[in-house]
């Protein structure tokens, strides 16, 4: 178990300079020079080089890459003398455009990202896992049919649409629900949750609808198992069936899922947050997109990615202890 | 969510057998086709997707012709049918629908949505058409040769697969659009989906094409000593068929919501070129004033994702069982 | 044909005029074609016939655990109770209880996520109740009768630790766990190797020795029905088209489809002859 997780965690170290190199590859390669940017309409040559120089981006790529992976385990300082911006390990970099560290950012808006992702979620799993249960169990019902014809509509239908349908009707026409925003919890819980449950919902519907599906398919599948016979042959009760039998292998595949879903989320929920106008890391990733802001972009990619390799590893051992024969290969 | 990979990955988890119930190379396929059909023919929500695909796609391959049907083209401008003092709100109310204007106008320049809806289908159902087909292609030549050929070929390509669905794909392709510079954005944007595509075709073709592997027709064509590109291609591919149908379907729906997102984020096809992501985009600011603006694109873009989603659904159904009702 | 009711009215178990069909798009396929049959204690009845025969079918029926969109017809009784169109709830009292199945795959058939002391202590536990634990020490019991050694410590093992003839012992402990009056056998050594076979067998005709269970054997296997049953029905396309006492099915077989069912097995005595074969009647099982 011990070795697996070395392996794992050693691989996943691998994967991330991978992902860094490549997206530092392409931000070097295709992008329009960040100096000139910086400098702005009132530029010298001389001035130029200058921000450059601060930039580090008058180096060569690989020297420019392994200044970029030192800065994370050792930080790093751009441009010398008085003008100097210190940036603390593990630093992903340093905005110009808002005078911030990148890891300052995530940090700040972070908080609003994880308030998102774990509402949804909640809601998602809630609500997914159980109409998808209902629907296998009394397959072909009228109940199977409409929860699998808006779970149909929740993975066709875009939500930065639906989004901005529900806050026309619910905060604009009739005024039952405030804009979204995102309050402290701490001031006003109802306000707060208020201001949260439209994002949850909309972030939720989607993931619902699939989460409905694939457990449901998950479901007729594992009730059609001969294991599941045996268990009726015993004399088993119905439920003691379902919740016992066809149940645990039904959701093994769904957490692994979840895992990778949530991970992702925490990456920030890009078009939710856009949409809303919530300032989480979602929104300030689309912002640094707008703006050009390339150490943004740069640094969010690479957090995002360490989030969901880091999942994958955290389903991956999760996995060991929810199905005994993956248990017996590891161990 | 409509992003691609989560979205694909589950429509894919459910294709599992391959048409044929399994009996042996190329026994019973005309048989297989009229029960997938009669299945199909059957069931009124697949014939209505169907109906409904098929008319988007006449329409977008017609746009030229029914722009000069409705009398406006998508980058032209009427400032009869706004007004100024209004902020560029349509006339009209309901967006300024009229016999002019089928779908009402844009605010603010009087662009005719007609059109511009038109020719979005042709932007969005091409990216889309082409990307589904270059991910088929190649995730259909790796994931047979990783299946097939085992040992280090597969550990590469599935290595490579497995770094590519563990990626922060949406960031990663925003980021990556944002990056290049603005050339064909539809060419780019092609390339950016099947970039991240394929794996998820690729893996489903892999597991089958293992199992398919062990089969006894395989063995025999084996032992007969069939080279392995006779055997890949006329042994393996052929079982493939339903599965590939069914997966290109599926990725369609599947490209179609992601490249609507990317231009609704501002990274996927630029102005004045129309698709319908970015139509809704551009009806952010008005959907309170104008809602009908908002709502036009949103619908198409839900009715096609919808139509191919439930089309592929069905198809895989009477592939598997011969029945669409499951 | 013969009628079976040779034991009469102590039977265990008597079927009479069993009919299973299935209603699809394509019409009504009757899979099981009033077949007729008893189980006495003590004895072994073996039903023979290739896939799609009906044997399954018929085993199914007997424990209720056929699809919902079976149509069932005729009459099951277990000690002259009627049980067809019995009520779930009292189904759930007989399954596992008064009778029990074991099926032909053992793998699949056992529940990949639990260990297999839960497995055959949950059986016990639906019908006799107490606590888990008290039903694990069964289990250890269980296990040990089979002819598993070192029962206490491989209660607590997962399916996929044991080789395949392990897996169908611990089937075994499992369904005679509530020493059940009826046994019901679909095919339990088909997926065995040889060897193993011999000795799964060996294990049922001794448990039942000791329990006097009656069992019913259901198996594609000529050979295999020969060692284990005293009685035989040979099924085609959902009929019974032979039925008698073993000697006498297998020495003087009167219908053309078990002659030809016989004189496919190859016999040591006349190796020289080339095998027949068996005219295929398949029935359309939805």
């Amino acid at each position: 178990m011990i070795t697996y997780l070395v392996r794992r965690l050693l691989a996943a170290a691998g994967v991330l300079v991978l992902v860094a190199l490549l997206t530092y590859w392409i931000f070097f390669a295709l992008s329009p020079d960040p100096a000139v940017m910086i400098c702005g309409k009132t530029c010298t040559p001389d001035r130029i080089d200058q921000i450059r120089a601060t930039l580090g981006v008058d180096q060569p790529f690989m020297t420019q890459f392994f200044t970029f992976l030192g800065g994370i385990f050792m930080g790093r300082t751009y441009g010398s003398g008085e003008g100097a911006i210190e940036c603390a390990a593990p630093c992903l970099g340093f905005s110009f455009q808002t005078n911030q560290s990148v890891l300052d950012m995530i940090a700040e808006r972070m908080p609003v990202s994880i308030t998102i992702a774990v509402g949804a979620a909640i809601l998602w799993l809630l609500i997914g896992v159980s109409a998808g249960v209902i629907s296998a169990v009394k397959q072909g019902s009228w109940w199977d049919k409409a929860a699998m014809m808006v779970a149909l509509s929740g993975i066709s239908l875009p939500n930065y649409f639906i989004a901005l349908v529900l806050q026309y009707v619910l905060v604009v026409e009739l005024q039952i629900l405030p804009f979204p925003s995102t309050p402290a919890f701490g001031e006003d819980p109802l306000f707060w949750f208020q201001s949260y449950i439209m994002p949850w919902s909309i972030l939720a519907f989607g993931y619902a609808s699939l989460y409905a599906r694939l457990t449901r398919a998950n479901m007729i599948d594992t009730l059609g198992e001969n294991f599941v016979r045996t268990a009726r042959a015993k004399g088993l009760s119905s439920m003691l069936v379902l919740r016992r039998h066809a149940l645990r292998p039904s959701l093994t595949p769904i957490v692994t899922m979840f895992g990778m879903d949530f991970a992702g989320l925490l990456g920030g929920a890009l078009i939710t947050e856009t949409v809303f106008g919530l300032n989480g890391v979602g929104k300030m990733t689309s912002d640094a997109i707008s703006k050009n802001d390339q150490p943004v972009i740069m640094g969010v990619t690479l957090m995002a990615a360490l989030f969901v390799i880091v999942g994958n590893i955290i389903v991956d051992v999760l996995y060991t202890t929810l199905d005994p024969r993956v248990r017996t290969k590891v161990a | 969510m409509s992003m691609l990979p989560v979205g694909l990955m589950a429509e894919t988890g459910e294709v599992t057998a391959e048409e044929g119930g399994g009996t042996g190379p190329n026994r019973g396929r005309s048989t297989t086709l009229r029960r997938v059909t009669t299945a199909m023919l059957a069931s009124p929500a697949a014939m209505l997707s169907a109906l409904f695909i098929v008319l988007i796609v006449l329409v977008a391959i017609a746009a030229p012709l029914l722009v000069k049907l409705s009398g406006w083209d998508p980058f032209q401008y009427d400032d009869t049918a706004i007004n100024a003092d209004l902020g560029g709100l349509p006339n009209l109310p309901w967006g300024g629908v009229s016999a002019e204007h089928w779908f009402g106008v844009e605010p603010q320049s009087g662009r005719d949505v007609f059109a511009r809806i038109v020719y979005g289908a042709r932007v969005s159902l091409s990216i889309a058409f082409s990307a589904a087909a270059i991910t088929t292609v190649v995730g259909v030549v790796l994931g047979m040769l990783a299946g097939f050929l085992g040992g280090w070929v597969d550990q590469v390509i599935s290595r490579i697969m497995d770094f590519l669905m563990a990626f922060p794909s949406l960031i990663f392709m925003i980021a990556l659009l944002s990056a290049l510079p603005a050339g064909n954005r539809p060419v780019l944007l092609v390339v950016v989906l099947c970039i991240f595509g394929w794996p998820y075709t690729a893996r489903v073709i892999r597991g089958q094409t293992m199992s398919l592997a062990q089969r006894e027709f395989v063995e025999a064509a084996q032992a007969s000593g069939a080279s392995k590109s006779a055997i890949v291609f006329k042994e393996i591919l052929p079982n493939l068929t339903g599965t590939i149908i069914v997966l290109v379907t599926l990725a369609v729906p599947s490209y179609i919501g992601t490249e609507a997102a990317l231009s609704f984020l501002g990274v996927g096809v630029v102005p004045p070129t129309p698709s319908w992501g970015q139509m809704i985009a551009t009806a952010v600011p008005w959907y309170a004033t104008d809602p009908m603006f908002f709502f036009v694109p949103g619908l198409f873009l839900f009715l096609t994702v919808l139509s191919f989603t439930v089309f592929g659904d069905h198809l895989s159904r009477a592939i598997d069982t011969g029945e669409t009702s499951k | 044909m013969k009628n079976l009711d040779a034991a009469g009215s102590n039977s265990l178990l008597e079927v009479a005029d069993l009919e299973v069909s299935f209603a699809s798009s394509a019409g009504i396929a009757t899979v099981v074609q009033g077949i007729s049959f008893t189980v006495a204690r003590n004895e072994t009845v073996g039903i023979v016939g290739e896939s799609g025969s009906g044997k399954s079918m018929t085993s199914l029926a007997i424990m209720g655990l056929l699809p919902p969109k079976a149509k069932t017809t005729g009459s099951i009784k277990l000690h002259g109770e009627e049980i067809l169109g019995a009520s779930e709830r009292h189904m759930r009292k007989l399954r596992g209880n008064r009778m029990a199945m074991v099926f032909q795959d053992p793998l699949s058939s056992l529940n990949p996520y639990y260990t297999v002391g839960m497995q055959i202590a949950e059986a016990y536990k639906a019908h006799r109740g107490g606590s888990m634990r008290a039903a694990k020490l069964v289990a250890v019991d269980a296990m040990g009768r089979v002819g598993i050694s070192d029962p206490q410590r491989r209660v607590d093992s997962y399916p996929h630790q044991f080789s395949g003839g392990m897996r169908q012992r611990i089937m075994i402990a499992m369904a005679m766990c509530c020493e059940p009056d009826l046994l019901i056998a679909d095919e339990p050594t088909t997926a065995l190797d040889v060897t193993v076979q011999a000795q799964i067998l060996e294990l049922m005709s001794q448990l039942q020795n000791e329990s006097g269970t009656g069992m019913l054997f259901i198996t594609h296997d000529l050979a295999v029905v020969s060692q284990v049953s005293q009685r035989v029905l040979v099924m085609n396309k959902g009929k019974v088209v032979e039925s008698g006492t073993t000697e006498d099915v297998f020495s003087t077989p009167q219908d053309p489809y078990t002659q030809a069912l016989l004189d496919a097995i190859p016999r040591i005595d006349d190796p020289i002859r080339a095998l027949k074969k068996v005219e295929m009647g398949m029935v359309s099982e939805a």
